[in-house]
């Protein structure tokens, strides 16, 4: 599905700010697969995220999306087969719209035409669709999306971009903004798409009893750098504990390794 | 005379629909606008002396401003400057090529020649002379209110409206975000070249300056609009807009008219104009501070609501 090969992402090169966020990162996502992603900030988890999706380009390497190279291809046209959700709960829809017309941008990919398509029957599926959500926005069509709650934002973007059938999803701590009633909430919808629309995904979070819960497959970023990557096996018998211990354990081992240079 | 400001109103409403879609729709602060304003006005005119009807004409205007609408959307996409700068670059440009289009003259007259200001007495021969130039505006004004309504309403439109709202989100959805913004500014610009086309044959007469200052005045115009009521309907909120600009065109009319009494002279209408703004900014400003005041004292009181509700949920279950 995504094939992420040796790239690298310096910010400002060749200026005093310099700053790699990505180093010679190599990831395979295979067809199906639910990764979850944890690091603390700054390891370069939403950096990661901006170069898959193409937000900003790659310094170095190739990513080849369903077996095609997209290194180059701009966000847009990516975004056919990458659906992202942010953090930010009004990065995804338009506040100054109603929902249904936020809904009808949303139904197909692609450039639009000069065609009336939001009917009685279009009208009916989104409330058909809006109901699975019960947030009661089913009737709230013809509201601004602006009045809604980051949760009720956050859920209709969730909706929205499954409805525009993307084959793989990107989470990016998209209930970290929320209460935790609301983020619990996302998080089954999210759980529940996933299934039904067989997406692969990639999710990251700070809550690490979610990382072990959540997905087949869990990925450790630091510095820039992939430092842990566990099978669904693995994770089985993973607790929070374990995975902290393990972090500690790695990061030591890099401070010893940087102290025998220091010292020899 | 009354008539005369509907006329006026009438016809400047359709640049201010114009403005409405890059300022408001697009969120695209253009200023392309008294450029393509004066070059509607211009193209229309010398159309009309070359004899190429007037259907023509005014096609010829509203095509010539949407190649500057595309102009300037295409600076801003490529050179990745703001539309504001780009907006300004056009405008200056086209000051000059306005005085070419125009023969190199900064005014040109439309004297005992046929313009859509003479044809309409004879088409609505039943009428006052005043009331066939009305209604005859009154109906152009109309259809492009119509075809403008539903223009947002297509999927088009509507993906349009969400790039002024959140780009991030019409990325997401697999649409180019360039692409629409040079369609929003053809059409906002060949809107505003229209309005010049016809002010040019009500008025009789094209110049090179006629857009000065017709940003400022249709933003007013807008803000008067949405003073009327609130909407998130289109075909709602084009007619605020003819409202707006029917509106300012008075207050500017009573400006001119009666403003000697308190020493007004007609060069002081631009400081009018832009006080007016002013007053409109501050008071939604106001506004919407009390709005967001009262949301937020409501939610306070939903909050202790709820958890007056948990703490008795609470005290049963302990006892």
């Amino acid at each position: 599905m995504l094939k992420i090969e040796q790239i690298s992402k310096v910010f400002y090169p060749g200026t005093v700010n310099e700053k790699t966020a990505i180093e010679y990162i190599d990831l395979t996502v295979n067809d199906g697969d639910f990764i979850t992603v944890v690091g603390s900030n700054g390891s370069g988890k939403s950096t990661l995220f901006n170069l898959i999706s193409g937000t900003y380009p790659v310094t170095g390497g190739k990513i080849t999306l369903n077996g095609k190279d997209v290194t180059n291809t701009p966000e847009y046209k990516r975004a056919f087969t990458i659906g992202r959700i942010f953090q930010d709960p009004t990065k995804g829809t338009a506040a100054k719209m109603s929902i249904e017309d936020n809904m009808v941008t949303a139904l197909h990919k692609g450039m639009k035409g000069l065609k009336i398509t939001l009917n009685a029957s279009k009208r009916g599926y989104f409330k058909e669709e809006l109901k699975q959500l019960s947030m009661g926005l089913e009737d709230r069509l013809k509201d601004n999306v602006g009045l809604l709650s980051g949760g009720q934002r956050q859920a209709l973007t969730l909706l929205m971009t499954v409805l525009s059938r993307p084959q793989m999803l990107l989470l990016d701590e998209h209930t970290a903004a929320l209460d935790p009633r609301n983020a619990q909430i996302v998080m089954d919808l999210t759980t529940q798409f996933i299934e039904r629309y067989k997406l692969t995904s990639l999710m990251v979070t700070h809550n690490m009893q979610h990382a072990i819960d959540f997905g087949n497959r869990l990925i450790m970023m630091d510095e820039g750098r992939i430092i842990l990557d566990l099978t669904a096996e693995e994770k089985q018998s993973l607790t929070v504990q374990k995975l902290v211990k393990m972090f500690k354990s790695i990061k030591n081992q890099e401070y010893a390794s940087d102290e025998d240079l220091l010292t020899t | 005379m009354l008539e005369g400001i509907f006329v006026d109103g009438l016809i400047f409403s359709i640049m201010v629909i114009g403005v409405l879609i890059s300022y408001r729709i697009l969120d695209f602060a253009d200023l392309t606008c008294d450029g393509s304003f004066a070059t509607g006005a211009a193209v229309a005119t010398m159309a009309i002396v070359n004899g190429t009807g007037l259907a023509t004409a005014l096609l010829l205007a509203s095509g010539a401003g949407a190649i500057a609408g595309v102009i300037t959307a295409t600076i801003h996409n490529r050179l990745k400057v703001p539309g504001l700068l780009a907006g300004i670059l056009t405008m200056t440009m086209l000051y000059s090529i306005n005085i070419r289009i125009l023969g190199g003259r900064a005014n040109v007259p439309l004297l005992r020649i046929e313009t859509l200001y003479t044809r309409f007495p004879e088409i609505f021969s039943m009428m006052s002379n005043p009331w066939a130039l009305l209604v005859g505006t009154l109906i152009i004004v109309l259809i492009v209110k119509e075809l403008i309504d539903v223009f947002f309403r297509t999927d088009l439109g509507i993906a349009i409206g969400a790039l002024g709202s959140n780009e991030q989100m019409i990325i997401s959805m697999g649409i180019d975000p360039k692409l629409l913004k040079v369609i929003g500014m053809a059409l906002s610009n060949g809107l505003i070249a229209l309005s010049g086309g016809l002010l040019a044959q009500y008025q009789g007469f094209a110049d090179a300056n006629l857009g000065q200052g017709m940003v400022v005045q249709g933003l007013a115009a807008i803000m008067i609009g949405e003073f009327l009521f609130d909407s998130n309907k289109i075909s709602l909120i084009t007619l605020r807009v003819i409202f707006g600009a029917i509106i300012y065109k008075a207050l500017m009319f009573l400006g001119r008219y009666y403003g000697y009494y308190i020493n007004l002279t007609p060069s002081d209408l631009k400081l009018l104009t832009g006080i007016l703004v002013i007053i409109s900014l501050i008071v939604a400003q106001t506004r919407n501070a009390a709005s967001s005041a009262d949301a937020r004292k409501k939610a306070l009181r939903r909050n202790k609501e709820r958890r007056e509700a948990l703490d008795k949920e609470a005290g049963h279950v302990e006892n």
